[in-house]
């Protein structure tokens, strides 16, 4: 072939312009992150910069709770006129996505709230995202203020790869329970008491479908509601400590999400729904509207957490609360919850003392006293909760908080349990509870996701 | 054959009347339901009308939705992409039509991939080497993926339109010893001028309904639909408000297509017969 | 979902990729020196290679890797593309788009045929305001027609209301049509069959316009009645303009998110998931990066394919 043919010609180009941009392309993606170390102890506690400072707050509270953060907001400006906070507030599902796009752009915030567990938390950790509090929580007394588990679970080795065990990263003195709130007035009108065994509970619903009551408020458009309802039902059926140490990750020869229990725990969920116990249509159902549903009296039970009382008023004595009960009466409550959203730092904050300050402000006594009036469970060891009126929603809910952690009955929520549980776990739940699936093809969606995460984390 | 009776004529009417009613139908229903009162629970069920004229929720949805910010944003974007990417394309498609240099065809075929190239398949890496530039969250990252992912269509359009040109003009152009840039700025543009006009507006619409870009690129900064999207997350109840805020985000398109759209659409129909 | 952007690409795509060419002399404009050439081009040919050649090459190197989008990756090479074969939430995606294009092409494409032959070949006044109209669907933001017609299918919404008030409230289903697995996707289909018929119908009424009327009158003279008017004339004559539509719709169809991620997440469950939609997910939300990159590439496998086939059939047709 003629060198100088046009064919030729251009074959030479070609490879000059690999040549030059393929070296470009061609490495492996994703470089070595540092860890930052712990910043220092500060020789103060509370503010101490004279100059200045703006400091950026992600979260993703709503309603009372979120007015609750205005007021807290404009006190700590209050108090230390040199600092304004800059407050970027977005829903829950969206601060889940953006959170790890925003700390790794410019202008990062300062101070996030993050999610615990594999999916956002670690995350974050592994990319180096945020900062070791371990000698804040020293310096302010965290670390003595709430039980151990609360820190632990927000808790990270410093590569990120176990948590449970390790610095601190996170810190919260609220803390959340998953239960069951139920209409008095329809509870009595139907003859009803308040189950003490799983099994009354069950009777429970079927009387209510009888009487053509919704026996269980519930809307799972928004796909997470979908795991209160079914980890209620696995609390009661697995074992607190396996469950535990499935989210946690924690032994050595993994443990495996097919298992009878949690097969036992899909099909009572998948029964429920084939029963038409929940709120009909409520696939398609949003979750602000059955809570406002349930409010206004549509539906005898409803499956969720804590911070619904927000939405009920702490002073409803219209409705109450219980935690979902155990196959026999006996031994202690079992419930999902634990340690609420835990405030972080991140490594790009320019004022982390700052930012140390305003978290030790936002988990102070005063800030829980405030925010337990909307349904928030203190953590703190020793928290009175005398301002809690008996025979109310709230005191239901913070006296069934109190007695799962005496009875150290809580477990974290399933959705930590490898970076795409929560996705996986949704999307199963809807279709277990749509009747596209059976608790076998359930059980195996999740066990798959499980086994590839533990098989990676090699 | 070609006399159509009077039946035919009403069925023409009827039928395009009737399709151009389905294809307006749902944003009549968005402006519709932007006049309701806010909150849950109230929005259009049918074709009726609101029971009251309530334009509040244009005001509320602008200030909660932040669209002041975002509105800025969507707007500084286009004026620097539109501008941008119509003048990059007549300067490569200038070149293209009425230049021969080695290589030219070769430079050609890989704009024309561009046509080809999703963008999928690019967003991964442009995420992060956007990120690597420091520009990750700001105007800038939009408007550079902007005009460079218009560059594609937009060469190949002026090329066309270029092409188009009678030899004559630019034999004149040769022979009165004109330079490349009188007779591209001079001359052919002039002529180009529908092609260009069409070009700018498919430049200005793909600029400002751009969603998936805004999505990964922009947290703080976001487009107009882009904080649309945030906002109607954050009020999935509230119809009527969030209604005021789609309207107020097609508004700038809207008329933007209106005023142009005679020519645009004579632009785009010979376009569409072109070989 | 075509937007106004691809309107345009009519010319390019159908001409280029494997179809009739252009055929014009270039030339160059005597004395000008060749290199001045390069210089016009190097302007947006930098831009176009930082932005969009680069990564590419960059794409296709990140596919091969499991990465997590922060700590070095592991080289899994063709791995993440034979993830297609075993993975169901990956086909999963495929599978909805192909589904989609029933709703996003063909049925536009049926559509706007019938009513281009139902409407005679005669002057209608103000047709460019009904142009606008017609138009309008592609032209304004997804995000806002997408809420529109989420609200449409709302359960209080209008298409319900119509439904009840003509006694089919029965087909409704309990979760909304949004809501339910089996018609959540249809629901996004029928959306974006209403955004694509207009410009469908536009494009053949113009097209139809410009066949020769001589050819009718043969037509007539043969005694061809209206259907064999329509598979003979007509539908010849819209060759070019079908092809457009076709090639452009089909593709536009492979990139569907803006409506997905509006109107349904991906759900319910996953029965909405679009390749387009789980590559963001796999980037933002779960960290699977090189996945995410494999998947963006191989769509453009697929767009390639997908141009490069139907240019060639449309060219066999042209040629029998």
């Amino acid at each position: 072939m003629d060198v100088s043919s046009p064919i030729a010609r251009r074959a030479r180009i070609w490879l000059l312009i690999s040549l030059i941009t393929l070296p470009a392309a061609a490495c492996t993606p994703g470089g070595s992150t540092t860890q930052p170390s712990a910043p220092p102890a500060p020789a103060h506690t509370g503010v101490t910069e004279k100059g200045p400072v703006t400091l950026t707050v992600w979260d993703q509270e709503s309603g009372p709770v979120s007015r609750i953060w205005d007021r807290l907001n404009a006190q700590f400006e209050h108090k230390y006129p040199n600092v304004t906070i800059k407050r970027v507030n977005r829903d829950f599902s969206q601060l889940k996505t953006l959170l790890k796009l925003a700390i790794s752009g410019p202008h990062a915030p300062d101070v996030v709230e993050a999610n615990q567990g594999w999916p956002d938390m670690g995350q974050l950790v592994k990319a180096g995202l945020l900062l070791p509090l371990n000698n804040f929580a020293k310096a302010y007394g965290w670390d003595k203020s709430v039980p151990e588990n609360v820190l632990a679970v927000s808790s990270w080795t410093s590569d990120g790869k176990q948590f449970g065990t390790g610095n601190l990263y996170g810190y919260t003195t609220m803390g959340e329970i998953l239960g069951v709130y139920y209409d008095k007035k329809m509870l009595a009108s139907l003859g009803l008491g308040v189950p003490t065994t799983f099994g009354q509970f069950q009777q429970d619903l079927a009387a209510a479908k009888r009487a053509g009551k919704v026996p269980i408020q519930f809307g799972n458009n928004d796909a997470f509601p979908g795991i209160h309802e079914y980890a209620v039902i696995q609390d009661q059926m697995a074992s607190k400590e396996s469950l535990t140490d499935f989210i946690l990750g924690r032994r050595a020869n993994h443990l495996s999400f097919s298992t009878p229990q949690n097969m036992r725990a899909a099909t009572t969920l998948q029964n429920w729904a084939k029963k038409g116990y929940f709120t009909p249509g409520f696939g398609g159902g949003g979750y602000d509207k059955a809570v406002a549903d349930f409010a206004k009296g549509q539906g005898l039970f409803m499956i969720t957490g804590n911070w619904i009382v927000a939405n009920l008023g702490a002073d409803n004595r219209n409705f109450g609360f219980f935690l979902l009960p155990p196959m026999k009466a006996g031994p202690g409550p079992v419930s999902t919850g634990g340690a609420g959203f835990p405030l972080a730092i991140t490594s790009a904050s320019q004022h982390p003392d700052v930012a140390a300050a305003y978290i030790d402000w936002m988990t102070s006594v005063h800030a829980s006293n405030l925010l337990l009036k909307t349904g928030e469970i203190p953590l703190r060891i020793g928290a009175g909760t005398s301002t809690v009126e008996p025979g109310t929603v709230l005191a239901d809910v913070v006296n069934a908080a109190a007695a799962a952690a005496k009875a150290n009955g809580i477990v974290p929520y399933e959705d930590w349990a490898t970076p795409t549980f929560y996705d996986t776990l949704t999307a199963a739940i809807q279709e277990l509870m749509g009747m596209r699936i059976t608790p076998q093809q359930f059980v195996a969606q999740g066990e798959k996701d499980y086994s590839d995460f533990q098989s990676a984390r090699k | 054959m070609n006399t159509a009776s009077r039946t035919q004529v009403a069925i023409n009417y009827a039928l395009i009347v009737v399709c151009s009613l389905v294809a307006v139908y749902p944003l009549l229903g968005v402006i519709l339901a932007s006049l309701y009162p806010p909150g849950p629970g109230s929005a259009p069920s049918g074709f009726a009308l609101p029971p009251s004229f309530d334009w509040h929720n244009y005001i509320s949805a602008w200030n909660q939705g932040g669209f002041a910010a975002s509105f800025t944003t969507s707007i500084i974007v286009a004026a620097l992409m539109v501008p941008a990417s119509v003048v990059l394309s007549i300067l490569g498609g200038f070149a293209f039509a009425t230049m021969r240099f080695r290589g030219s065809r070769a430079i050609f075929y890989l704009f024309i991939l561009g046509l080809i190239i999703p963008t999928e398949a690019t967003i991964v890496p442009l995420y992060y080497d956007v990120r690597a530039m420091g520009l990750l969250d700001t105007y800038w990252a939009l408007i550079l993926l902007e005009t460079s992912g218009e560059l594609a269509f937009g060469i190949f359009w002026m090329r066309a339109a270029f092409l188009s040109a009678p030899r004559s003009m630019l034999e004149a152009a040769r022979i009165d010893g004109a330079s490349s840039w009188r007779t591209l700025w001079q001359l052919l543009v002039p002529f180009a001028r529908p092609a260009i006009l069409t070009l700018t507006v498919l430049a200005f619409a793909d600029s400002w309904n751009e969603f998936f870009l805004a999505l990964v690129f922009t947290v703080n900064h976001m487009t107009a639909p882009a904080s649309l999207a945030s906002f109607s997350g954050r009020y999935t109840t509230n119809i009527p408000l969030v209604s005021a805020g789609a309207v107020m985000v097609a508004v700038p398109i809207l008329v933007v297509f209106i005023t142009f759209q005679r020519q645009f659409m004579r632009g785009m129909l010979t376009g569409a017969v072109k070989g | 979902m075509i937007d106004a952007e691809s309107v345009s690409d009519v010319p390019s795509r159908a001409v280029v990729v494997g179809g009739r060419r252009s055929r014009q002399r270039v030339e160059s404009l005597p004395g000008e020196a060749r290199r001045i050439g390069y210089l016009y081009v190097a302007a947006p040919f930098v831009l176009y290679a930082a932005f969009n050649l680069v990564p590419l090459l960059q794409g296709v190197n990140d596919s091969l890797y499991n990465w997590d989008g922060i700590t070095p990756g592991t080289w899994v090479g063709l791995g993440n593309y034979t993830d297609f074969f075993t993975d169901p939430a990956i086909r999963d995606g495929y599978v909805h788009v192909l589904i989609l294009m029933f709703f996003y092409s063909f049925m536009p494409i049926v559509i706007g045929l019938f009513l281009a032959a139902l409407l005679s070949r005669i002057r209608i006044r103000g047709l460019t305001f009904y142009r606008m109209l017609l138009f309008l669907p592609l032209v304004i933001t997804d995000v806002v027609t997408a809420l529109a017609w989420t609200w449409i299918y709302d359960q209080s919404g209008p298409l319900n209301t119509v439904l009840k008030s003509i006694g089919l409230g029965h087909l409704i289903p309990a979760a909304g049509w949004l809501g339910n697995f089996n018609t959540a996707l249809p629901s996004v289909g029928v959306f974006g069959m209403w955004g694509q018929f207009g410009f469908c119908l536009i494009l053949f009424v113009a097209g139809v316009m410009k066949i020769p009327a001589s050819l009718y009158e043969a037509a007539w003279v043969d005694g061809a009645g209206p259907v064999r008017e329509f598979f003979a004339v007509t539908l010849p004559g819209l060759r070019y303009e079908l092809q457009v539509v076709l090639v452009l719709s089909v593709i536009g169809t492979l990139g569907t998110f803006d409506e997905i991620y509006i109107m349904t997440s991906g759900g319910p469950g996953t029965s909405t998931s679009v390749p387009a939609y789980v590559v963001w997910q796999r980037l933002f939300q779960t960290g699977q990066v090189g996945s995410a990159a494999a998947l963006g590439i191989v769509l453009m496998l697929i767009v390639f394919a997908v141009t490069y086939g139907l240019n060639r059939l449309m060219e066999r047709g042209a040629s029998e």
